[in-house]
């Protein structure tokens, strides 16, 4: 087959893959500026009058979603943060320092990485519901955590070793101690890692829905479980959908499109070295 | 730690050491290694096995929320129950039909685009950022966008698109047999950039050499994918599976927010059935059992996956 | 001139340069009892492979010391023992007297250059060099003073905003080396700190090392697997093999008495001739022929016979050889030969008449010839 002509289908083929993941993202931001009789209109209309009074209702109007986000960004936010201060001296500890239980320790972190969460949700709804917890933050920062400290812990592991344990012991020698080699030397070396880590936590709690549907209730209830408030039995409305659903995603798409090398750099990286082991 | 340090045919005058380097240096650097990491590990017991111990427990309580008088315990009913249940074994069949389908469609799918995709070095860039969209939304609200701007009878997108083609329309979420193949549709979709991405990286990193020898050595193309492509990326193929196999065994959102697990238990994948059971018909003692099974689903099969990566 | 069994020439001595005094340098020599190192029994393990079995060691002040032999002989882990950077099942580390076994690394007063460098990506090479005199909490002022002092000892200090990774693999190591003397230790370690530079500057680059530990007096401690390397820069080596320190000594000692058949095959560009030999009855019986020794060759038995292929002669009589390869290096010519089945090289800086496939004799002086038992490959002195 001439190379021009294969190019050519493999170009088409591209797009066709661009087309199908970022069309229905587009089609909805498309949709969120659509009245709802227009979004009903057959064939689909490309182009309408736009109106921004989805997002003005869905902000403003009575089924606000700013509490919602406000949700998700404490819960999301603080678990992170709990998240980083626990794993990232655990995952040191883990791939450089030696003490008793560590080969154990590391399979057991590896293990709990794979326990179906709807395993974990009816002992939580159960002990939540005996404590009057429900509906509390604590509660969701907490059951966030089984499943970001693990998977944070096994990334920083394979950051962490890749810092060449010579530089640590240049510094040993140049008695700066263990904590200040971390803190000088060994750190300052994972900072990338910590970003991507960063990144992959916050995204996963902000998308969590299960946790946040069951255990969470009126007060507490993040973006992700206030979606269903656009679907009823009687109607969907569409346009607000749309708009509510760019807002809850919209988080998450901007730290995916800035962030978009590190998250590629962290799939691989995880992925590929956890080949390795 | 005392040793023996008298080794015969050894000029050693010195006498016995106890405190030897390992000894003295092990007991702080150790106290310091587990200041480290015990925050991590307690934390880690304490909101994840000590619950998991109160699953079984449940899971041998008869819990009815919506009949608390009958509540109490039950010993190995439940599972006795779940044996002769034939929502159980609907509900297993279909998580092994939609793990097994999306994982073969993700590798098979995300392997080919890859090959493809490094043929157009240029457009690798775009389609990288494309790629990121769906990994990055929620699970809860892809199944929302499938069930209403996609798959909606006369106005999603498939629809239109079936219509203009005249395949006519269909009701893709509410017919049992379309319902499947939707919802299997839908975590495809999201799922396979993922694939698509890591073994994108694992081929762009292969030797360039080991293909030259190749075509040296009179292999044609699929030969070269055989023999020497494929063998190169397993450990990236191996991953993508595991993980892709984990997170399909325990999807619920997307599932969830397009069909609920219907229509009827059309698409109740074990996941499925534990939470209704558990949360919408109230019965968390047989919930939990359900919850255990499924959790020891996962076990078995995650071992099996593991030994098979470590034996080859 | 150049007798058979000579040691390789000191390149000092070749450049007709002599050792820097203390005036000329600025530098006052620290003075010569410190830097004492003591290993008393060492032994490491790994499960159940011993990596060192028993090390005894004594490294005198002041001395330029190498540990040579070939990789996974126990040199690097002898280093890392003294460095305190590996614990080790058994035995003593003694600096200056005191033992150090069960002190941390940062605190031996010990300094060492990586193979690698290690080298702080993320600092300057100020920083870098900074480093160890921050830790300890040294005043800002004498910081960049001696920061500057070392930098320009290495001549290193135009380069010093620079970020490691904008060095070439020469500054880097002059970077290492910097950041080692800045704080005076009492004792220099090095391993293998020349294997990743190209071979010239790797030539280059040993002179300096070696006129740099001069100047400043401290006792170092080098490890490689180089063996010309390792005779022309140290005062004395130790030879490893195994795990076991098969031979300490200086370089010409070690050149002319190798203590093994090992060692003797290990030293020397191309390594001494080794061919398995009989004494019987006061002669040497080798290659099929009787060689009569006008010298005590000690009881009848099992040899080898050691000959360095500088002290090898083509002529009328001798052990028959068979010629398979002339190797023309420009000033000298080696010639690969075959005596009996087995191989054998002879090193002469005059071309020799031989081509391809001729059938020669070989012979050596009675003086030039060493002797091992066949059996444990001992040095045998009659």
């Amino acid at each position: 087959m001439p190379r021009r002509v294969r190019t050519l289908i493999l170009v088409a083929l591209a797009a066709l893959l661009l087309a199908v993941w970022a069309f229905p993202v587009l089609w909805a931001l498309l949709t969120s500026f659509k009245t709802e009789r227009d979004v009903l209109a057959y064939p689909p209309t490309l182009i309408f009058e736009p109106t921004l009074r989805n997002y003005r209702d869905v902000l403003f109007g009575s089924a606000s979603l700013l509490p919602n986000l406000a949700s998700s960004i404490i819960v999301a936010g603080v678990s992170t943060l709990a998240t980083l201060l626990l794993a990232i001296p655990a995952a040191y500890a883990l791939a450089r320092l030696e003490f008793p239980g560590r080969r154990v320790s590391g399979f057991y972190i590896l293990a709990t990485q794979m326990l179906p969460p709807v395993g974990l949700i009816i002992p939580y709804y159960l002990v939540l519901q005996k404590a009057g917890a429900l509906d509390t933050y604590w509660g969701l920062i907490v059951i966030y955590l089984t499943f970001s400290l693990p998977f944070a812990i096994w990334l920083m592991v394979s950051y962490f070793e890749d810092v060449p344990r010579e530089m640590e012991e240049a510094a040993l020698l140049d008695r700066a101690g263990r904590v200040r080699a971390l803190w000088y030397v060994i750190l300052p070396q994972v900072r990338g890692g910590i970003a991507v880590t960063t990144i992959f936590v916050f995204l996963n709690a902000w998308n969590e829905f299960l946790f946040a549907v069951v255990l969470g209730g009126n007060r507490v209830r993040p973006v992700t479980v206030a979606m269903f408030n656009f679907i009823s039995v009687e109607q969907t409305l569409w346009a607000k959908l749309a708009a509510g659903a760019m807002l809850a995603m919209a988080p998450v798409i901007l730290l995916g499109l800035l962030a978009q090398r590190h998250i590629v750099k962290g799939l691989t990286v995880g992925a590929v070295k956890g080949a390795r082991r | 730690m005392v040793r023996d340090q008298h080794q015969p045919g050894s000029h050693n005058v010195f006498p016995a050491v106890i405190n030897t380097r390992s000894s003295r240096k092990s007991v702080s650097d150790r106290a310091f290694a587990l200041l480290l990491f015990l925050p991590a590990l307690v934390t880690l017991i304490v909101t994840t096995s000590a619950p998991l111990v109160y699953l079984a427990w449940t899971s041998a309580m008869r819990i009815d929320l919506s009949m608390p008088w009958r509540s109490g315990f039950a010993g190995v009913d439940n599972y006795v129950k779940m044996g002769a249940d034939p929502r159980f074994w609907n509900s297993l069949w279909l998580t092994l039909v939609y793990t097994a389908s999306t994982v073969v469609l993700q590798v098979t799918l995300g392997l080919s685009l890859a090959l493809l995709v490094l043929r157009i070095p240029r457009g690798q860039a775009a389609l990288r950022i494309a790629a990121i969209l769906p990994l990055v939304l929620a699970p809860v609200v892809v199944g929302l966008f499938w069930r209403t701007l996609v798959l909606s009878p006369d106005v999603g997108l498939v629809d239109v698109v079936t219509r203009a083609l005249g395949l006519g329309s269909h009701n893709w979420l509410g017919d049992p047999q379309l319902a499947l193949i939707s919802v299997i549709a839908i975590h495809t979709w999201q799922w396979t950039p993922f694939a698509f991405l890591v073994i994108l990286a694992s081929l762009s990193s292969l030797p360039p050499d080991v293909f030259e020898a190749a075509r040296i050595d009179r292999a044609n193309a699929w030969q070269r994918f055989r023999h020497i492509t494929l063998p190169l990326i397993r450990p990236a193929l191996v991953i993508v599976v595991i993980m892709r196999t984990m997170i399909a065994l325990s999807a619920f959102a997307a599932i969830f927010a397009a069909t609920g697990g219907g229509p009827g238990t059309a698409t109740e994948i074990l996941n499925l059935y534990a939470y209704r059971t558990s949360f919408s018909e109230l019965n968390l003692g047989y919930g939990a059992s359900l919850a255990v099974v499924l959790l020891a689903i996962t076990l078995a099969v995650s071992l099996v996956m593991f030994r098979v990566r470590r034996a080859r | 001139m150049n007798s058979p069994d000579a040691p390789p020439p000191n390149p000092l001595a070749a450049r007709g340069e002599r050792e820097p005094s203390a005036s000329e340098t600025g530098e006052k020599p620290r003075a010569r009892t410190a830097g004492r190192v003591s290993l008393r029994g060492i032994v490491k393990r790994h499960g159940s492979f011993t990596a060192l079995h028993g090390v005894d060691l004594d490294i005198e002040p002041g001395e330029f010391f190498a540990l040579l032999g070939p990789s996974g002989s126990g040199k690097t882990t002898t280093l890392r023992i003294i460095a305190g950077l590996e614990p080790h099942d058994a035995g003593r580390v003694l600096l200056d007297g005191d033992d150090v076994t069960a002190r941390e690394p940062g605190e031996r007063d010990v300094a060492m250059v990586f193979q690698s460098y290690a080298l702080y990506p993320h600092m300057s090479v100020f920083d870098n060099i900074a480093f160890p005199l921050r830790m300890v909490g040294a005043p800002r002022d004498d910081i960049a003073r001696a920061v500057r002092d070392a930098a320009a000892k290495v001549r290193i200090d135009h380069l010093l905003e620079r970020r490691p990774g904008q060095l070439s693999g020469g500054q880097q190591q002059r970077c290492a080396l910097a950041r080692a003397i800045v704080r005076k230790p009492r004792l220099f370690l090095l391993d293998e700190p020349l294997s990743n530079l190209d071979a010239k500057l790797r030539l280059e680059t040993r002179v300096e090392l070696r006129k740099l530990q001069r100047a400043l007096g401290v006792t170092a401690v080098y490890v490689t697997h180089d063996q010309e390397e390792a005779m022309t820069i140290a005062d004395r080596l130790a030879i490893f093999m195994e795990g076991r320190i098969v031979q300490v000594g200086r370089p010409q000692e070690i050149f002319a008495r190798p203590a093994s058949a090992l060692v003797a095959a290990f030293i020397g560009s191309p390594p001494m001739n080794l061919l398995p030999a009989e004494v019987r009855g006061g002669a040497l019986h080798v290659a099929g022929i009787t060689l009569p020794i006008e010298r005590p060759l000690g009881g009848d038995g099992a040899v080898t016979l050691g000959v360095r292929p500088a002290a090898l002669r083509i002529g009328t009589s001798g052990l028959p050889a068979c010629v398979e390869l002339v190797e023309h290096m420009g000033d000298t010519t080696i010639v690969d030969l075959d005596v009996a089945g087995t191989p054998m090289k002879l090193r002469t800086d005059q071309a020799p008449a031989v081509r391809e496939g001729d059938e020669v004799r070989v012979s050596f002086a009675a003086a030039a010839m060493h002797l091992f038992e066949r059996d444990g490959g001992a040095r045998r002195d009659p």
